[in-house]
């Protein structure tokens, strides 16, 4: 049959800039999570830390306040709000945002996968760089939700209540908070898409995100029983994160509850740089990860 | 139960045994009960220095807080999970619902598999260990043959087995009912983890709980911060720690075989 | 036979003196996800002999099937199938087989063994399962493939094993959800003439096909179904006679079809009269059949016209779905 009317022409249109393409992928995938009513209850739960912490902040700083509580107008607040204080919070956060992302980031790269959605991706000018930004956008918007951004709020409500004395004082735990938060949210984003492009199931990436972080910890733990040494605590991530934010936070060693999982009887600490680099490992092997699962092909073995 | 529902039950748990748990895609859960046997096997063939109360101490640790905490818990959570969410993945349940079997049945059938899988892989990777422990000492035969060695040597199978069936029947239900069990079962891991410091009443909410006084050996107590939250509980005799815990498997799978009344099969996409 | 509105349903009685024991019964029956509606308010009866279920994507149709074979349940009404219900299982699976849309199977599985364990959980033997699922396999035409794992399969072979599976414990109903799908022409044929044996050997045989004139050819009985609503059901002649809305179509073969086309135009019942393209024949709409068969006969008694064949042109099952659910047909 002759083609004798050609009313296909190419788009002439403007088209969007590069580099924002990658935040098509968050907004479709907000509007698949915050479907569920359990999560978005979930989601503003994660909050109450936040509002707790700001009606502490507000207390320290207001003997008046104090006086409403029962507390005497002289009488000093048990603790003050600097290093430990967002150190603390930020444990609480981290631990709740952690569910958050076994929650949400397995449902992120696992589904394209198990539905052959890759090939769609990047037949289009989309790269994989993109598409593994767009969806690591995703999970940095959500945990920074919960941990950078409301304690970055703090520290300036803080800094605005207590004056400019503190603000000075205090310079460097902005840089603290920032550090923190962002080193904690890009290994929980890339170990969370590694792992769901690893197993493809959702509910298998969900379980291997859970089970990584409790079975290290737990072998780390059999480690430092039987061998009678420290070293086994590199295996529980949880602890290497506390050591990087305690040196942040420039906090003292403190009793958590990790303190159960590396070894009633064993004091030492493993040294800050030896944390960075088990993180820095980390990384590359999400990273590696990520680079051999996420392709355009799929391999069909008959 | 009648001869025929015997056969079926049967059959579901040879199928089940077949395609979950003789599989490569098993190997994992071999690794998390034999990880510390291997430890302890390196610490015994470099270092034997290590005296029989000390490496007792140690292994109520590893066995209690690993264990009992960390391998069974995730191991029974993949096993049992992927008897109901694994089919359902699979696009297969319709093939079991559309048999003449109960539902009821396939319940049980199910629960059965996975709890010989779980007993038998953890059962003898905590056998392992315990034997690995106490023969790389000069005096650890005569330990293992005296009768404070065999009586351990039950307590701790006696123990595993109890915890494969007390998480399996959590994990069956919690795999049927939502899709995805991970989450209910971080939050179970939680609670479990939080016992120690819960009242007495709700500390009977935790399979841990029950498992806890039929140890052989009491673990060294929390020092600490932790230790000042820690709330002691009631001391629990055994016959009442093993009735309470099976007593608890029956009515999660009474629940269970209730709720898989209601099942519907609606694949979806993931 | 009866084209049914979303209405008023009639009571059910026995269909045609049959009990119910004999019959697949829906009484008011409806099925809701949630906001979206599945099916509402059927009422069918459905005798032995093949069944076929007729309607667009999404009409309803695979939830039907589901609802009489307990995959799901129903929001209101009751489903009763040869006297049994899915409430119990170890009766109602043994006479009722499935071979559902779901193109997956358990991990790891051969054809054999996807047979065979079926047949074992219907509790019997090792012995007598091996040799009902060596029948089963012959009769698929799958015995030299079942040793191999089904995720090699091919479209079709995977289709064939699944309908051997529903077939193995030879059930007194079967329901196919689309099996012709990805089968070639020669064993689209087979499972046809398979489905008509069945039929006659008094099973019941519910299947859905999009391919209408396959329908046409083994169905005895039809269901139109569309959003949700059973439109019409019965015999395909009967439902056609039933749509007076439309004009009968009827094709007669004539060496004369001028002299014919004429005397239609003054008939007031013929809305419309065309000769066909090869001059031999005229295709007549007509809103009385009746009056037009008297005035052929006059014509060809009385005025010596000449008449080689007459034939309906739209009382298939292709027609009356276009008349019914296609952009013709009424809509509910």
């Amino acid at each position: 049959m002759a083609v004798y009317k050609r009313a296909y022409k190419p788009y002439t249109g403007s088209l969007t800039p590069t580099w924002s393409r990658f935040l098509i992928l968050p907004r479709y995938a907000f509007r698949t999570v915050f479907r569920s009513k359990i999560l978005t209850g979930y989601f503003v739960l994660c909050f109450v830390p936040f509002i707790v912490s700001l009606a502490i902040i507000y207390l320290y700083n207001n003997p008046i306040a104090r006086t409403l509580i029962g507390m005497r107008e002289d009488q000093n607040f048990p603790f003050s709000i600097g290093g430990r204080f967002f150190y603390y919070l930020l444990r609480i956060q981290a631990g709740m945002a952690f569910l958050l992302n076994i929650w949400v980031g397995p449902t992120l790269v696992s589904p394209d996968l198990v539905n052959n959605a890759l090939p769609l991706y990047l037949s289009r000018p989309f790269s994989r760089t993109e598409y593994v930004i767009g969806k690591m956008s995703v999970l940095f918007m959500l945990l920074g939700g919960i941990t950078l951004i409301p304690d970055l709020l703090l520290y300036g409500i803080q800094a605005t209540l207590a004056g400019g004395g503190w603000f000075m004082s205090h310079l460097d735990l902005a840089g603290a908070i920032v550090a923190s938060s962002l080193i904690w949210i890009a290994l929980m984003s890339l170990l969370s898409l590694a792992m769901s492009a690893w197993v493809k199931w959702r509910i298998a990436a969900s379980g291997l995100l859970f089970g990584f972080f409790v079975v290290t910890a737990g072998f780390g733990a059999i480690f430092n029983e039987v061998v009678r040494t420290y070293w086994g605590k590199v295996l529980n991530i949880d602890y290497v994160f506390s050591v990087i934010w305690q040196d942040l936070f420039n906090v003292s060693t403190v009793t958590g509850i990790s303190r159960r999982w590396v070894g009633t009887f064993r004091e030492q600490d493993v040294p800050v740089g030896i944390a960075w680099l088990v993180l820095a490992a980390l990384c590359s092997a999400a990273l590696f990860m990520l680079n051999k699962r996420l392709r355009a092909r799929e391999v069909v073995r008959g | 139960m009648n001869a025929i529902r015997r056969a079926q039950l049967a059959t579901v748990v040879r199928l089940e045994l077949k395609k979950n748990f003789f599989r490569l895609c098993g190997l994992w859960v071999y690794l998390l009960a034999f990880a510390p046997a291997f430890i302890i096997l390196m610490h015994g063939i470099f270092d034997r220095a290590d005296s029989h109360d000390d490496d007792t101490q140690v292994l109520a640790v590893i066995f209690q807080m690993y264990y009992l905490r960390v391998g069974i818990f995730i191991g029974c959570l993949g096993i049992f999970t992927r008897l109901f969410r694994g089919d359902v993945m699979e696009r297969s349940l319709h093939y079991y619902f559309l048999a003449p079997i109960r539902r009821e049945v396939l319940v049980l059938g199910k629960w059965l598999a996975g709890a010989t899988a779980a007993s038998f892989v953890f059962g003898l990777g905590v056998m392992t260990s315990f034997l690995i422990l106490y023969l790389h000492q000069r005096d650890g035969m005569a330990f293992l043959t005296s009768a404070q060695g065999v009586k351990h040597f039950w307590a701790y199978l006696g123990v595993t087995v109890l915890a494969t069936l007390g998480y399996g029947s959590l994990f069956l239900l919690t795999g049927m009912l939502f899709r995805n069990p991970i989450i209910p079962a971080v939050v179970i891991g939680s609670w479990e983890a939080a016992n120690h410091i819960l009242p007495n009443l709700l500390k009977k909410f935790s399979v841990i709980f029950y498992l806890e006084p039929l140890c052989p050996v009491e673990m060294p107590a929390e020092r600490g911060l932790i230790g000042l939250f820690m709330l002691p509980a009631d001391p629990l005799p055994p016959w009442l720690a093993v009735t309470g815990l099976l007593a608890f498997c029956a009515l999660v799978l009474a629940y269970t075989a209730y709720k898989i009344r209601e099942v519907e099969i609606s694949y979806g996409t993931d | 036979m009866s084209t049914q509105t979303a209405i008023m349903q009639p009571p059910i009685t026995a269909f045609a003196g049959r009990p119910e024991s004999e019959l697949i019964l829906f009484e008011n029956v409806s099925k809701f996800y949630g906001d979206v509606l599945g099916v509402n308010r059927v009422s069918l009866q459905i005798a032995p002999g093949v069944t076929s279920l007729v309607g667009p994507n999404g009409a309803g149709k695979t939830t039907l099937m589901n609802l009489m074979t307990g995959l799901i349940w129903p929001t209101r009404g009751r489903i009763r199938v040869l006297g049994s219900s899915p409430s119990d299982p170890e009766k109602f699976f043994r006479m009722v087989g499935y071979c559902t849309q779901f193109d997956s199977f358990a991990r790891g599985v051969t054809g054999y063994e996807f047979i065979y364990d079926t047949l074992r959980l219907h509790g019997m033997s090792a012995a007598d399962a091996r040799r009902r699922t060596i029948d089963t396999l012959e009769r698929v035409n799958m015995t030299e493939a079942s040793r191999r794992k089904v995720a090699g399969y091919s479209k079709g072979m995977r289709q064939r094993i699944r309908l051997g599976q529903a077939l193995a414990h030879h059930p007194r109903v079967l329901v196919l959800d689309e099996p012709l799908n990805g089968l070639d022409p020669m064993a689209r044929a087979e499972c046809m003439a398979l489905f008509q044996s069945l039929g006659r050997e008094g099973l019941h045989v519910i299947l859905s096909s999009h391919i209408l004139h396959e329908v046409d050819r083994i169905s005895d009985q039809v269901v139109f179904i569309q959003s949700g609503y059973v439109v019409a059901e019965g015999n395909v002649h009967g439902v056609r006679d039933e749509v007076t809305d439309q004009p009968v179509q009827i094709l007669v073969r004539s060496p004369e079809p001028n002299r014919l086309a004429s005397k239609l135009f003054t008939q007031d019942h013929v809305t419309e009269a065309k000769i066909t393209d090869d001059r031999r024949g005229v295709l007549v709409r007509t809103r009385d059949s009746n009056r037009f068969y008297d005035l052929l006969n006059r014509m060809v008694v009385e005025e010596g016209l000449e008449v080689e064949a007459v034939t309906p042109a739209d009382d298939d099952v292709n027609s009356v779905y276009q008349y019914l659910i296609g952009s013709e047909g009424a809509s509910i």
